[in-house]
């Protein structure tokens, strides 16, 4: 009993999750996402030019066409840049946190005792680059699932077992 | 022989056949309009491409089902009491979940399945409806001891708890804190689900329509008469008439349902839980456990004000269970104290609404520009540039604005967020106003979301996710959302309360 201490917390000194300095992601995982538009595009293009080929008629509008591609080309990797820059993650001692969007900052905080199971996955081109992207699922349903990418994989590994050890402790 | 599951280990081997059937089905649904192109064309010309094409369809679905096979793997790790699942071709996926998260074990057996002789065994845990781990064929045995290592130690002993409790059911008393009376269910009848019922009564009238259209051309409808029959009316009475009997038909219908419904509603109280009875014909019994109870709505409009009535909506952590999943509880027709007496139980305490959150001017702003300017200037484009007699309708957007204009002001008004050290409170609303009650402690995670342009007059939005379903709040003032945030992760941080 004697050592029961019972204070009142001064709320205005709790850790702001505001302040965290978040880490980037890594720079290869930019090349990634450019290799990931430039196969929709080059996929994209083809299916363009089958349809110029099939229908000729349409030829007349092949500079219209053209010029309508290659604006959604530049609008795509414009907006990817953003993304890419604004995406940000960091884990606390009792929480992850992850920060995306592009006209807007959004920021998803996940405390670890809230953790269902975690994942990894490595996409074909991720996996060429050697990063992975880790899963966070909770029990809220799809909207407040975390995915992190664009993480070495070695690093990927020790974040898992960094969260698993987490969730464990909490029981 | 006890099965050890310490090494990855694959499916099945038949179950490569599983895994190709799968895969066409997968397929076959992305890719039956081509297939349907050349069916369609079929001819002696295009044969050999048509069969030439399943075949290598077939081929390939055969090879990429091995592939499948090679590459999903699952196993235990002993020492973290984990279950991985490897899998994916060229995507690789690998799934950790912990044993203790496990809720749930089932082993299944579809037509196929059943053919080649395994069986499927997929593990749930709590939250979202999908199944986190799915293993298509595996042998009975295999699958039966799996089972038993997945659901080791924890959960024996909660099911051994869940069955002393139903045992206990059995011997303690029932207390019976609420009782809707007859009186109660008519007032809730004329006092809410109009919009619905009118839709229920349109869909209805306009099936009858299309039907008796086809009947009526087919008789021999002397159209004329029926024409002159109706200019003898005059319009207008006609219309009044109309809306009378159209009010007078969503009334008794809604009287109708609610009373079918919840005829003879019951909430008594079972040792710490909750026990519904209701309905006129057959009776529903449904148990609420408060700790399973993630979001408590109560709805009231200004009627049901006036009639000290109001309905009170609990949701439930989703899982797999088909029978909980998105169902939402409903007690309609209780009275002020009635409400605290299941307050008491659901929470031990009376909600109480702390320090008030309001939205910035620009969330109405931004309504009124989208469900009011962008539909007028919408119609008037119209009318200008396409069907000038559009213009004879003018006095409609007049009604729609001030229709729409009052939902927007009062929807804005009532748009509050209150939050005290217990509960976070979310009202919203225009006619039905809803108060969403959650407690800290069921939060499962919060994403905060602010526009670029907002920074400058700081504001900004608030998602609260729970495992039954999300708390919005929109355009508040974003330090004092900041600071609750920190002090709502504190609070889950910090305590291990169950939040199911």
């Amino acid at each position: 009993m004697e050592n029961f201490s019972n204070e009142t917390i001064d709320t205005t000194q709790l850790p702001k999750f505001e302040e965290v300095e978040f880490t980037v992601l890594h720079a290869d995982y930019w090349k990634v996402t450019l290799l990931n538009v430039f196969f929709f595009f080059l996929l994209a293009g083809a299916g363009l030019g089958v349809l110029l080929f099939l229908n000729r008629g349409l030829l007349v509008f092949a500079v219209g066409i053209l010029a309508a591609y290659f604006i959604f080309l530049f609008l795509v990797l414009l907006l990817s840049r953003i993304s890419y820059k604004k995406k940000g993650f960091a884990f606390r001692t009792h929480d992850v946190l992850f920060r995306h969007g592009i006209i807007a900052t959004n920021t998803i905080v996940i405390p670890y005792n809230r953790i269902q199971h975690v994942a990894l996955h490595e996409g074909l081109v991720s996996r060429y680059f050697g990063l992975a992207k880790i899963e966070v699922f909770t029990a809220g349903g799809s909207s407040s699932d975390l995915e992190v990418p664009g993480i070495a994989i070695d690093q990927a590994e020790n974040i898992k077992q960094l969260l698993m050890g987490k969730i464990q402790k909490q029981l | 022989m006890v099965e050890q599951f310490n090494q990855p280990q694959r499916q099945s081997a038949v179950g490569i056949v599983i895994l190709f059937f799968d895969t066409i089905q997968k397929w076959g649904r992305a890719l039956w309009p081509v297939l349907l192109v050349y069916v369609v064309r079929f001819d002696d010309s295009n044969k050999v491409y048509i069969f030439s094409g399943i075949g290598v369809f077939l081929i390939v679905t055969a090879v990429v089902a091995y592939l499948k096979y090679l590459n999903f793997t699952f196993y235990l790790q002993d020492e973290n009491e984990e279950f991985i699942i490897s899998e994916g071709i060229f995507n690789k996926t690998k799934t950790i979940i912990q044993l203790d998260k496990i809720q749930q074990v089932d082993i299944n057996q579809s037509l196929i399945q059943r053919f080649i002789g395994v069986y499927e065994l997929n593990v749930d845990t709590a939250g979202s409806a999908k199944k986190e781990g799915r293993i298509k064929a595996i042998s009975h045995p295999l699958a039966l001891a799996l089972k038993a290592r997945l659901l080791a130690d924890e959960k024996k002993t909660s099911i051994l708890s869940d069955e002393q409790t139903i045992v206990q059911e059995k011997s303690v008393e029932k207390e019976s804190i609420v009782k809707i009376s007859f009186l109660s269910l008519l007032k809730v009848g004329i006092t809410s689900n109009y919009v619905k019922t009118l839709g229920l009564i349109l869909a209805f009238f306009t099936t009858l329509y299309e039907q008796s259209k086809s009947f009526i051309a087919d008789a021999d409808f002397d159209k004329e008469q029926f024409d002159a029959y109706v200019e003898q009316r005059s319009v207008i009475s006609s219309i009044v008439f109309f809306f009378i009997l159209m009010f007078a038909l969503v009334l008794i219908i809604n009287l109708a349902r609610v009373v079918y419904k919840y005829f003879d509603y019951k909430v008594a109280k079972q040792n710490s839980s909750l026990l519904l009875s209701f309905g006129l014909l057959s009776t529903k019994n449904t148990i609420v456990k408060p700790e399973k109870v993630q979001i408590v709505t109560v709805t009231r409009n200004y009627f049901q004000k006036k009639m000290n009535i109001l309905e009170i909506k609990i949701r439930q952590a989703t899982s797999s269970d088909k029978e909980n999943s998105k169902t939402v509880i409903e007690i309609p027709g209780c009275n002020e104290t009635e409400k605290e007496a299941v307050f008491k139980l659901l929470f031990q305490k009376i909600p109480v609404k702390g320090i008030v959150l309001k939205p910035n001017y620009r969330k109405l702003v931004f309504s009124i520009f989208l469900s009011m300017l962008l539909p007028v200037v919408a119609f008037f484009a119209f009318a200008k540039y396409i069907q000038p007699l559009f213009y004879d309708y003018t006095y409609a957007v007049v009604l729609y604005l001030l229709f729409v204009g009052l939902i927007v002001y009062f929807g804005f008004q009532n748009n509050r967020l209150y939050i005290n050290d217990d509960f976070i409170i979310k009202q919203s609303g225009a006619w039905d106003i809803d108060n969403r009650i959650i407690e800290p402690s069921k939060i499962q995670a919060i994403t905060t979301s602010q526009l670029f342009w907002h920074k400058k007059a700081n504001i900004g939005s608030i998602i609260i996710h729970t495992a039954g379903g999300n708390l919005t709040f929109q355009l508040g003032d974003f330090s004092t959302i900041k600071h609750y945030v920190n002090l709502w992760l504190y609070k889950v941080e910090t305590s291990n309360d169950n939040w199911m």
